[in-house]
């Protein structure tokens, strides 16, 4: 039996060819949307995972240091990294910031890590260009996201750093490219006051009598320098020993240092389940949005294609073909249409996912899963139109 | 009455009580193997009626048809599958040549053996066999919108025939043809009548081929009335 789907494809193979790839643009589209999803997951465990930290110790009662803000003093880490399972310790400082490059401004994640030793958690990996931090000051580590290259001077609040060297896939959980520091830069970046509120700061103390009594001037010497000064970390991270258990380490660094601690699972949980939730959902309905639209769209022409044929239809059965044998071609034209536009969908999304602003992930097992949800689209598509041609009546290839 | 169609007091009424419309009131008519009649009639006659009845594609009220020595309707239906009973023993030729668009002439030709489980190889040489014995076998290849309306006529006759059907069931072939062709078309199914030993039914409003029929029914009323081509000039509505 001759494939009579197959013929009339090629029949009109033009239209059928230039509707699928309507339809996959659309498809395109709606692997977009899944792979903006996933690309924001791999942004958050990139970001989990170059920390290369076991567990996170922040400000108490927080979800620091990404998903709230955590202020915790930079000494916290001596007594965790004296407790019992804990390899290394080491105080961290993120804030996100516009700055200048070039003519543009470019959203950085200020990222400020101890570079005392070679290893300790927090510091850059995945350098591919370049050298690390080794001076104390004004020395930067870029991701190549951010569009910098080495020896650029960039200017973060009222000091400037020279570019030393380049990172490939450093991001903040929102995609931002990662700038790092020294952590004592990162700390002044953070926390430094500028000069008019430093002098408002000095007016005030001086016109108290409790920080200024009269007579001696130590005292609000004193005070100056506590407040000039800032010690504060965002986050302790953690590398634990060999064999050692994280939930055991966290629970003793939360009991004896009275600090909120995550573990890795915890971590990702509150950045995948809370940090880019909302996201999340606000896609999933863009994806459940694009799939109805899609199958609207497929009901529609092959709905349309049937009716265009109802007294070929007609005549088929007044000859003798089955139900079944005009059914089956209806869904074979159908499955064609999604078949064409899988495959123009999947081209269009891996073409044009560079040019994205954020980080577009196409993993092969979302292509298979939306291989099988366009199939199942188009069959339920189809069923309206093969509802039309069943109900068809041979009698009217017959006039009168 | 050799073995072609018979169909004894046919009755069709749509609906029932006082909103019931007799289309059929009692059809009686007898078509031998290898011959062609006629069936005239004004509009709103029963003709269509009468050729959806023995085209299997309704089912009459009350009667009797027998094709060959089958006896297909006896007040019900007696074959289960009627779309095996069309594609096997009667032959359609519409008003238009109505042939599928996206098969190309064989297909369109060869696509009832398929149906009826040939093998495409198989259905193929006998469409195109069929195809140069109604002159159209250079066409073979040809899609139907690249046929003229003549060539176009003589691939639905070919489609018709190729099951060997007992019985062809013809409305207004000639309908949209010229009265050369329309006469050639008619020519075309006396010859295939007695080839194929096939008992054609042609329903007709074309005044031209009307004196070609030997046997001519008149159908008036839901009744047929057999009359002789010649004898009188039938009444045709234009």
């Amino acid at each position: 039996m001759i494939s009579l789907a197959g013929r009339d494809i090629l029949h009109g193979w033009g239209k059928y060819m230039l509707t699928g790839v309507g339809l996959g643009l659309l498809i395109g589209v709606t692997l977009s949307m899944a792979g903006v999803y996933r690309g924001m997951v791999d942004d958050a465990q990139a970001l989990l995972d170059n920390s290369q930290a076991d567990l996170w110790v922040v400000q108490k009662d927080t979800l620091g240091p990404y998903a709230e803000p955590s202020n915790l003093a930079e000494d916290s880490e001596r007594p965790i990294q004296a407790m019992r399972g804990v390899a290394q310790a080491a105080g961290v400082t993120y804030l996100t910031m516009q700055i200048a490059h070039g003519d543009e401004d470019v959203r950085v994640m200020v990222v400020g890590a101890e570079m005392g030793a070679p290893g300790l958690p927090g510091q850059p990996t995945h350098l591919v260009a370049g050298r690390h931090i080794v001076r104390g000051h004004y020395e930067a580590v870029a991701d190549v996201k951010s569009g910098f290259a080495i020896g650029d001077r960039v200017k973060v609040r009222r000091n400037f750093y020279t570019i030393v060297g380049l990172t490939s896939r450093m991001v903040s959980s929102g995609g931002d490219p990662m700038l790092f520091l020294s952590l004592k830069d990162a700390q002044a970046a953070q926390f430094q006051k500028d000069s008019d509120a430093i002098l408002r700061q000095r007016a005030r103390i001086a016109a108290s009598p409790q920080l200024n009594p009269p007579g001696n001037p130590a005292v609000s010497q004193a005070v100056n320098a506590v407040q000039s000064e800032n010690n504060n970390v965002n986050a302790v991270l953690v590398t634990l020993s060999p064999n050692a258990q994280p939930d055991e380490v966290a629970a003793a660094i939360r009991r004896w240092q009275r600090l909120t601690v995550y573990t890795r699972a915890q971590m990702e949980e509150i950045l995948v389940d809370k940090l880019i939730a909302n996201s999340a959902r606000q896609i999933a309905m863009f994806l459940v949005i694009l799939s109805i639209v899609s199958a609207a769209i497929v009901a529609f022409i092959i709905y349309t294609m049937t009716i265009g044929k109802i007294r070929e239809i007609a005549v088929l059965k007044l000859i003798g073909t089955r139900d079944r044998t005009i059914a089956w071609m209806i869904l074979q034209q159908a499955l064609g249409l999604g078949l064409i536009g899988f495959v123009v969908g999947k081209i269009a999304a891996s073409l044009w996912a560079p040019f994205f602003p954020k980080y577009v992930l196409l993993l092969p097992a979302d292509s298979i899963r939306g291989f099988f949800a366009v199939m199942l689209i188009c069959t339920l598509a189809s069923v309206l139109a093969i509802q039309a041609a069943l109900k068809v009546d041979p009698a009217e290839a017959i006039g009168g | 009455m050799a073995d072609g169609i018979l169909i004894e007091n046919v009755v069709k009424t749509y609906g029932s009580g006082d909103t019931a419309v007799h289309a059929l009131r009692g059809v009686d008519m007898a078509v031998a193997k290898g011959e062609v009649v006629g069936l005239i009639g004004p509009s709103g006659s029963g003709k269509s009626t009468l050729l959806k009845c023995l085209g299997a594609v309704i089912e009459p009220t009350s009667g009797r048809m027998t094709i060959g020595d089958r006896c297909i309707y006896d007040n019900g239906w007696k074959v289960r599958d009627l779309r095996a009973l069309r594609r096997d023993l009667i032959g359609f030729i519409f008003q238009a040549p109505y042939l599928i668009p996206f098969l190309d002439v064989t297909d369109n030709v060869a696509l009832l053996p398929m149906l009826a489980g040939k093998s495409n190889a198989v259905a193929r040489k006998e469409a195109r066999d069929l195809l140069g014995a109604l002159d159209v076998g250079h066409r073979a290849a040809a899609m139907p919108s690249q046929l003229s309306g003549g060539e176009q006529q003589r691939v639905a006759i070919a489609r018709a025939l190729i099951n060997r059907p007992p019985v062809i069931l013809a409305d207004e072939p000639t309908a949209p043809l010229d009265g050369q062709r329309a006469l050639a078309v008619v020519g075309l199914l006396n010859d295939m009548a007695q080839q194929f030993d096939t008992a054609i039914i042609i329903v007709t409003h074309d005044e031209k081929i009307i004196p070609t029929f030997k046997r001519l029914y008149n159908i008036r009323d839901g009744r047929t009335v057999e009359e002789v081509p010649g004898a009188s000039v039938p009444e045709v509505p234009a």
